[in-house]
C-alpha cells in the first residue's frame, strides 16, 4: 500500500516535470548533445560538469584569455547560473587559463549547418 | 560552416564561400543566444501590446493577409571580427563569416502595428522571442527605435523564397535593413511598443559602441558608449589567388556593405594604401543590400604582396586602416588584407 503510493506520487511528479519542461526546437541541438572534447588534464571533470549545462565545449576551446580574463569570465557565469563550488573555481579557472590562453592557437571545426 | 558553438547554435560561414548576391540559406551563418521553443505552428501568435489602442493577437495566416513586402539586405552579426580585435576579447570569435546577404519576405513592421494602433507616447519597440534563457541567464529581450521600426523593418516569415528556416528565426524574425543583427529578433512572440527602450543586460551592458575612439584595451564607461544601430561601410574579399606569377593578371572578388542605402565605390591596393584602383562593382544591387565586385589585378614584382581593399558608401564614408578597440568586440571594418606570393 505504502509502496504503491510512492510510486503513485513519483508517477504524478515526473508527469509534473515533463509538464514543465519546455519543448525545445527539435531541428537544433538540445543541451547536453556531445560537441568536441575538453583537451584532459586537472579542472577538465570540474568544468565539464559546470559549463556544458549551457554550452558546447567549442565556446572555451576558441578563447585566448588572460587568467584575469577567465576569473572575470567564471564569476560572470556563475553570476548566470552556473555551479561551480567555492573549492572546485581556482581549479577550473586554472585549467581554462592553461589550456585557452593568450597562446592557444584555434581553428573552428567545419560542421554540417544545422537542420540540412 | 564553421562551429563556434554546438548549443545554442552559432556558426559563422567560410570567407571563400560567400561569393553569391544572395547567399543561401545553408550557408547563411547562424547566432543564436538560447534555444527556441517549437512553436505549434496551428496555435503561434503574434501579440501586440504595449503603448497601443487596441492589443492584437495575429496568427500566421492573419499576417500573410497583410499586404507582402520583399527585401534584399545584408545581415551582420554586431559581433562579427571579434575575433580580430587585439588586445583580446572573449565572446564568439567570428572572424569574417557571421554576415550575409539574403531576400527576406513577409509583411512591414508598420502594417502589423497598424492593426493595434501606435499612441503617440511611443518611441521603441520592444521585442521578445521564445528563447527564454535558463537559470539566472538574462533574457535576450532587445528593443528597436520606433522610428526606424516604422521606416522600412519588416517581419519575415521567408528567407531567399523558402519558410524561414528554424535556426533563422521560424516562424517570424524581424528583419531591419542597414542596422546590426542584434536587432533582426528571432522566433518572434511579442511586439509592444514602448514610452522607453528596453532595459537590461542586452541593452545597457551589451551592444554598446563607443561614441569616441579610445586607447585599445581600456574598457570604457557606459556613458561614454550609445547602442549599436547601422553597419558601418565595410568590404572582404572572397576569392584571390594564393599564388601568384608577377605580370599575369588574376581576378581578385568580394563584397561590400553598409548601413547606409548603397555602396559608392570599392577600392584595391597593393602598396600599403598609398595608391588605390577602383574595383568593377557587379550590376545587383538594393539599399541594404551588399554589392559584388571585382578587381583584375597584375602583380608587378617577386615577393610577398599584400592586397588590401576599402569601400565607401554612398554617404561618403571610408572604411578605415582600424577598428575602434571596443570591450564587446562589435562592428569590427578594417581594411581586409590578403597576403599573396608572387613569383617572377
Ligand atoms: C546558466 C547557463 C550557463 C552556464 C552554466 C555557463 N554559461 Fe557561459 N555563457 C552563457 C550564456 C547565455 C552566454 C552568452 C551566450 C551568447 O550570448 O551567445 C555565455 C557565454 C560564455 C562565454 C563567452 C563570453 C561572454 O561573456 O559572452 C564564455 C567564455 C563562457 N560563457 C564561459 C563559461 C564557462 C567557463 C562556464 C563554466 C564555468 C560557463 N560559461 C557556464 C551561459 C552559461
Amino acid at each position: 500500500m505504502k509502496r504503491a503510493l510512492v510510486l503513485l506520487c513519483a508517477a504524478l511528479l515526473l508527469l509534473a516535470a515533463a509538464k514543465k519542461a519546455p519543448r525545445f526546437n527539435a531541428s537544433l541541438p538540445t543541451v547536453g548533445t556531445r560537441f568536441g572534447t575538453l583537451p584532459l588534464g586537472k579542472g577538465r571533470a570540474q568544468t565539464e560538469a559546470a559549463c556544458y549545462a549551457c554550452h558546447s565545449a567549442d565556446l572555451l576551446l576558441q578563447q585566448r584569455l588572460t587568467e584575469k580574463q577567465w576569473t572575470a569570465a567564471v564569476e560572470k557565469m556563475i553570476r548566470w547560473g552556473a555551479e561551480v563550488k567555492d573549492a572546485d573555481k581556482p581549479v577550473v579557472i586554472a585549467y581554462l587559463a592553461k589550456n585557452f590562453g593568450p597562446e592557444n592557437k584555434f581553428v573552428p571545426r567545419k560542421t554540417r549547418p544545422i537542420g540540412y | 560552416m564553421l562551429q563556434m558553438n554546438g548549443y545554442a547554435v552559432n556558426a559563422e560561414t567560410p570567407l571563400e564561400l560567400l561569393t553569391d548576391y544572395l547567399t543561401p540559406n545553408e550557408l547563411f551563418f547562424v547566432r543564436s543566444h538560447w534555444i527556441p521553443r517549437t512553436p505549434n505552428l496551428s496555435r503561434w501568435r503574434l501579440t501586440v501590446d504595449g503603448e497601443v489602442k487596441t492589443p492584437v493577437s495575429l496568427s500566421l495566416a492573419d499576417l500573410r493577409k497583410l499586404p507582402v513586402t520583399e527585401v534584399t539586405c545584408v545581415l551582420q552579426c554586431a559581433g562579427n571580427g571579434r575575433a580580430l580585435y587585439t588586445p583580446v576579447l572573449p565572446g564568439v570569435q567570428w572572424r569574417y563569416g557571421a554576415v550575409g546577404n539574403a531576400r527576406w519576405r513577409g509583411v512591414r513592421v508598420r502594417d502589423v502595428l497598424q492593426l493595434a494602433g501606435v499612441k503617440d507616447s511611443a518611441k521603441h519597440l520592444h521585442l521578445f522571442g521564445s528563447d527564454d534563457p535558463p537559470r539566472k541567464v538574462p533574457p535576450f529581450h532587445r528593443s528597436v527605435e520606433l522610428a526606424k521600426a516604422m521606416d522600412d523593418a519588416i517581419l519575415a516569415y521567408e528567407m531567399n523564397g523558402v519558410k524561414l528556416p528554424a535556426e533563422h528565426g521560424a516562424p517570424l524574425r524581424l528583419v531591419v535593413p542597414g542596422w546590426a543583427g542584434d536587432h533582426w529578433m528571432k522566433w518572434l512572440v511579442r511586439l509592444s511598443p514602448q514610452a522607453e527602450s528596453q532595459r537590461g543586460f542586452y541593452m545597457e551592458t551589451a551592444y554598446r559602441y563607443p561614441l569616441q575612439p579610445g586607447a585599445a584595451g581600456v574598457a570604457f564607461k557606459p556613458e561614454e558608449m550609445s547602442p549599436v544601430t547601422e553597419l558601418f561601410v565595410k568590404s572582404n574579399v572572397t576569392t584571390a589567388p594564393k599564388k601568384a606569377k608577377a605580370g599575369t593578371t588574376y581576378d581578385i572578388r568580394g563584397f561590400a556593405f553598409s548601413g547606409a542605402p548603397d555602396i559608392a565605390k570599392v577600392e584595391v591596393s597593393d602598396d600599403d594604401g598609398a595608391t588605390w584602383n577602383e574595383a568593377q562593382l557587379d550590376a545587383r544591387h538594393s539599399p541594404y543590400a551588399w554589392r559584388l565586385w571585382s578587381y583584375r589585378w597584375t602583380p608587378r614584382a617577386a615577393g610577398t604582396a599584400r592586397v588590401m581593399v576599402r569601400a565607401t558608401d554612398s554617404r561618403d564614408r571610408v572604411q578605415p586602416r582600424d577598428a575602434t578597440w571596443n570591450q564587446s568586440g562589435y562592428l569590427y571594418n578594417a581594411w581586409h588584407t590578403v597576403d599573396i606570393e608572387v613569383t617572377a
